[in-house]
């Protein structure tokens, strides 16, 4: 379970340059629960996943994780609960390391890494195993450098090294956003399959809004740092992305209107 | 030549701590200049003050490793960049040095049983037999670093140089890790200093002076060479391009260079390794920083 508790960051608090990108936000996600976020650039959507994943840290509110207050815990601590996938099909994987090593070190998140041999003849096997369930072939090739790998290749990986050790929550940052339609596609069916086995709490930001309606059981929309509109899981299944984009449209004018008020 | 082959051997294992900084970790550590000599002033004013080999020479390499902590304390916790860190560690060594070594410049080992001794006396120094004899030690060295960085901790200690983010959301402690590597790293440079003093018989103040360079040419040279895929690869090119450099030292100083010549022969022998292959290291060096830039640009948009 993920809470998030009227959240507050600010990015060069103090400055003129000062921008609020998440503004007293507050979002419960429960055991098992997939919620999609949708919003325009600089709703604070990625800044939400990085405050979960402990890249940034708070000014005010509380991150809370399986009732586990991790406000303050550092991202490589975090780690033990907290998995993403990043739309930089490069950012989720080490290149120069092959791809057995890659999966040793995401098999191990949040263990203890000592003097043992990271990857054994029996790991090797179940690296083998789980890399089958992707379909791509990458179990012939245990020990290629995963710099060779194309970018939906990589990506494929990084959600299989995300999603093994089945972290308590799962965050989806825009990850089929820099692939060709079909690896996207490829993508979002793996990622629809590995929340579905491991019934992952999970996060996932998108700007496609088919795969917003598409993946997930709840839906949120994100603008200037706070949740403006919430999907509930019956709704879910009956909105359209016309719907959706109207909502969207009324939201932002809106906002535009107050601002002319003040102006 | 043979001489030539023995001290490449034995600078083979500063290379081996060289590599472990500038190709795994990706950090050009300056600590090594001052490093080398602590290791080496230490074990020498150990030795003349009777404490046993092999107790003076673990005292050096401790005390490498030490130096190697100050640098990944002030780069970690201090956010000081790497480059900079390391030259304030080795700046503030020289100092530390002179102080170990009771104030002097120099401590000769005149007289004093080294590991050497036993060879010098039966005249092995010089031979293929002593040849053989260090790089067997050198193969052991590289033989430890290869197997410390296939473990759980050495791979996460090649993720965090390879991909940072990376290995910070896969739950490693990046900066522990490079203290770490940095300790390994100075604690084998350090180690190869206590070898050289007992090897030429004295410490000496400045023996550490452009070490790094010579360092880099081993491992910058051995990978043009040898290439760089594998980790063992990588660990026995570093080793034989410590072998190759003084080789090409030698050739230099049998053609009309003398010994003050050796540090601009040095520079340019790194240049070049770093300059004709344009599809070696160097690219792949700055590949990874690009991604790593467009990284940092896309967390921060």
């Amino acid at each position: 379970m993920l809470k998030l508790v009227n959240v507050t960051k600010r990015f060069f608090p103090g400055t003129i340059n000062e921008r609020v990108a998440l503004d007293d936000l507050s979002l419960t996600l429960h055991e098992g629960d997939f919620v999609t976020v949708i919003g325009s650039n600089g709703a604070g959507k990625s800044t939400m996943l990085n405050v979960v994943a402990g890249r940034y840290l708070t000014e005010a509110g509380q991150v809370l994780i399986d009732d586990r207050d991790v406000t303050k815990m550092a991202e490589h601590k975090r780690a033990s609960w907290v998995a993403r996938v990043f739309q930089d099909p490069m950012a989720g994987t080490s290149p120069h390391l092959t791809i057995e090593e890659n999966l040793a070190i995401a098999f191990q998140r949040g263990e203890h890494r000592g003097l043992r041999l990271a990857v054994t003849k029996a790991k090797r096997e179940v690296f083998r195993e789980a890399l089958a369930t992707l379909e791509l072939g990458l179990e012939d090739r245990l020990q290629m450098r995963v710099g060779m790998l194309s970018g939906g290749q990589r990506q494929a990986l990084s959600l299989l090294m995300a999603t093994y050790a089945q972290p308590a929550i799962l965050l989806l940052d825009e990850h089929t956003a820099a692939l060709d339609p079909s690896r996207a596609e490829l993508i979002t069916r793996l990622t629809g399959e590995a929340v579905a086995r491991h019934r992952l709490t999970t996060l996932m930001v998108t700007h496609n809004m088919h795969q917003a309606i598409e993946l997930g059981n709840r839906l949120i929309m994100m603008h200037e740092g706070k949740v403006v509109l919430e999907v509930d899981e019956a709704e879910k299944k009956t909105i359209t992305a016309d719907r959706l984009l109207e909502e969207f449209s009324k939201i932002k004018g809106a906002s535009l209107s107050d601002r002319t008020l003040l102006d | 030549m043979i001489i030539a082959l023995e001290i490449g051997l034995l600078y083979a294992i500063m290379a081996l701590g060289v590599y472990l900084t500038y190709r795994v970790l990706d950090f050009p550590d300056l600590t090594v200049d001052g490093s080398f000599t602590t290791g080496a002033a230490t074990c020498a004013i150990l030795l003349v003050s009777d404490v046993p080999i092999a107790l003076a020479m673990i005292a050096g390499t401790v005390a490498g490793m030490l130096a190697g902590a100050v640098t990944g304390l002030l780069h970690v916790w201090g956010k000081i960049n790497p480059l900079l860190a390391g030259i304030l560690t080795q700046i503030a060594l020289y100092s530390v040095n002179l102080r170990i070594m009771g104030n002097r410049a120099n401590v000769p080992l005149l007289r004093i049983e080294t590991l050497f001794s036993g060879l010098r006396e039966d005249q092995l120094l010089g031979t293929w037999i002593s040849v053989a004899l260090f790089a067997v030690v050198v193969f052991a060295v590289g033989a430890m670093l290869y197997w410390f960085l296939g473990t759980s901790y050495g791979v996460g200690m090649r993720a965090t140089g390879d991909n940072e983010l990376m290995a910070r959301s896969q739950g490693i402690n990046t900066g522990v890790t490079k203290i770490v590597g940095l300790m390994i790293s100075n604690g084998l440079v350090a180690l190869c200093g206590t070898l050289v003093a007992q090897y030429q018989g004295f410490s000496d103040i400045s023996m550490g002076i452009g070490l790094i360079v010579a360092g880099l040419a081993s491992v910058i040279v051995g990978q043009a060479i040898f290439g760089m895929t594998a980790v063992w690869q990588a660990i026995t090119a570093a080793a034989l391009g410590s072998v190759i450099y003084r080789g090409v030292i030698q050739i230099a100083l049998n053609n009309g260079f003398n010994p003050n010549d050796m540090k601009l022969v040095s520079a340019v022998l790194v240049v070049l390794a770093l300059i004709l292959p344009a599809w070696g290291p160097l690219k792949n060096l700055r590949l990874r920083r690009r991604r790593n830039k467009a990284l940092m640009e896309g967390a921060s948009a």
